[in-house]
């Protein structure tokens, strides 16, 4: 491995750190200056009060009194917002690894190039996750600088740890779209997968969550949603297998893809 | 010229698709290109030529049999093959966003040797007249072919596999690429050239291999293909086409499949043009148009048995 491709990749998408990063960082400001008055969020607590608990449940408010905190408000509306941009965001690096590539031809000059399929899917995967990991990265610290700003009441150890802990899951939706293309062989076709992957797993999550019983844990499990609790940093439940477990299977779909690309036809 | 063989295919198939939608794309392919030769390799749309230029560059894997280039499996050693060959492919796509200069600085790195390919692209640059600090969507599609050119050959690769090399490039173009692969041969490197226009073939190629619906038809030398050379005649008249004369043509041994419409004859001819010209000199001639043969119409005369007539 070179390092060639991973440079070329970086050179080619690294605005996407800044549109990305920037864009969320925005978003993260907004509901810092929202985390700014008390009035508001009680009030919104308030309103939530109002709703069944599986209602509230299903959209990952579990703790309301959680909500009328600082931290308890940035990071359960950031995240569960930001999750859901950053997971368009992975599904379209997903595609760039090398679905786009190989439906526009641009494949074929690749590998006529002295470098192997594994060596460039590799370098590939590897570049579109620093990209992803500058832009969590970004967002963090654009929120941590308005919490700062704006002499927010958050400990600033929590917010970070808590929007860092969507990468593992933003890589999850990478891998598994680069796998589904990789199958499926149609950018068009690993799309509508890819973005069912993502609907399903936010329904199974909300669901799981609304529901009781061994069926909705179930479902619940199978959502990376469900792993992307920053709650879990603010009442001090987080339990790093959880990342582990994303990891894991973040390394299953690589060693997929990696398994089909190399052995596969390119471009049919 | 050496006799040692650069490529070497054996029985070398390709399908795709599977059950009632399979297609055979090539069929036990056994080929076998030398080194420093230029080989031209012939066929219409759809023969299976890109199939077999894809198969050895290891983009698609074969339904059976093998192949080696340098005496190297094109499966189990493509990476150390790669660093060997220039490639050209028929449908050149590249990143559209990007610079000549920054396309070629990319590959050259990935080839590993950056400073010194990109002193040979400025030349081959130059020489083709290509403009490479253009972004590739600003790149008419004959400028994309240059470009295409320039990253097949700026490492002087050992060996240059060329899918349709000349498309899309103006003729003074053509004459300086004809000029480059001359040059190639004189250094005793080998280049595998698919085309379907004939007049390349016969100007720059060895020998050429003729494919046809995945099989290999012949493998011979540009010189003995090309004595089957026949042409179509045109022949417009002003007014009527004159009596007899359908019936005159009909009788020469160098004329055949003659047609008449209206003011105009069509016929296959080949030889000399003097005992037609004598025949339509009743008529007042508007027109006379001379069309050279497709390859495929070359290839038939060749090879179904009519050779012995037209010669």
């Amino acid at each position: 491995m070179s390092g060639i491709v991973i440079g070329n990749t970086l050179r080619t998408s690294w605005k996407q750190i800044l549109y990305w990063g920037a864009g969320l960082g925005v978003l993260g400001l907004y509901i810092d200056f929202i985390a700014m008055s008390p009035d508001i969020i009680s009030g919104y607590a308030d309103l939530l009060k109002t709703m069944p608990p599986a209602v509230l449940q299903a959209f990952g408010a579990s703790d309301i009194q959680l909500l009328t905190t600082a931290e308890g408000w940035i990071v359960s509306v950031f995240v569960s917002e930001a999750a859901i941009f950053l997971s368009v965001f992975a599904v379209m690096a997903g595609l760039n690894i090398t679905a786009n590539d190989e439906q526009s031809g641009v494949m074929d000059v690749i590998l006529s190039l002295p470098i192997s399929r594994a060596a460039y899917l590799l370098e590939r995967w590897i570049g579109y996750a620093l990209i992803g990991l500058g832009i969590v990265v970004l967002c963090a610290l654009i929120t941590l600088a308005g919490i700062i700003g704006m002499n927010v009441d958050a400990p600033h150890d929590v917010i970070l740890k808590s929007i860092l802990n969507m990468y593992p899951a933003a890589l999850l939706v990478m891998t598994v779209t680069s796998l589904l293309a990789t199958i499926l062989r149609r950018r068009t076709v690993a799309i509508a997968v890819s973005a069912a992957f993502v609907v399903a797993s936010y329904i199974f999550n909300a669901i799981g969550a609304a529901a009781g019983g061994a069926f909705a844990d179930l479902m619940k499990s199978v959502s990376y949603f469900s792993y992307i609790n920053g709650e879990a940093f603010v009442i001090g439940t987080y339990d790093p297998a959880d990342s582990v477990i994303v990891l894991v299977a973040v390394l299953v779909g690589f060693a997929l893809s990696l398994k089909m690309f190399v052995s596969r036809d390119i471009g049919v | 010229m050496a006799t040692e063989s650069v490529i070497e295919i054996s029985g070398l198939s390709k399908t795709y698709g599977s059950g009632s939608k399979q297609t055979l794309a090539l069929n036990r392919l056994d080929l076998s290109v030398r080194r420093g030769e230029i080989f031209g390799y012939l066929g219409p749309n759809g023969a299976g030529k890109t199939t077999t230029i894809r198969l050895l560059l290891d983009l698609i894997r074969p339904s059976a049999g093998s192949a080696s280039i340098f005496g190297m499996d094109i499966r189990a050693d493509s990476v150390e093959i790669h660093r060997r060959i220039g490639f050209l492919p028929g449908e050149l796509s590249l990143w559209e966003g990007r610079t000549g200069d920054q396309i070629i600085h990319y590959v050259a790195s990935v080839r590993g040797d950056t400073r010194g390919i990109a002193k040979h692209a400025d030349e081959l640059a130059e020489r083709l007249d290509l403009d490479k600090t253009k972004r590739v969507r600003d790149l008419s599609s004959g400028n994309k072919r240059k470009l295409g050119l320039v990253i097949a050959m700026m490492h002087s690769p050992e060996l240059l596999i060329l899918d349709e090399p000349t498309g899309g490039l103006d003729p003074l173009v053509q004459q300086t690429f004809h000029d480059m692969m001359e040059e190639y041969r004189a250094k005793g490197k080998t280049v595998f050239l698919s085309s379907h226009v004939l007049s390349e073939v016969q100007a720059i190629c060895d020998r050429v291999g003729i494919l046809r619906d995945g099989e290999l038809k012949a493998v011979e030398s540009v010189e003995k293909i090309t004595n089957v050379e026949f042409n179509w005649v045109d022949v417009t008249f002003r007014d009527a086409v004159p009596a007899g004369l359908q019936q005159q043509l009909d009788n020469m041994p160098s004329i055949t499949d003659v047609s008449t419409n209206g003011t105009r004859v069509r016929m296959r001819m080949i030889g000399d043009f003097d005992p037609l010209l004598r025949a339509i000199s009743g008529g007042y001639v508007e027109m006379l148009h001379v069309e050279e043969p497709s390859l495929e119409e070359i290839f038939l005369a060749f090879y179904s048995g009519d050779e012995e007539k037209l010669q």
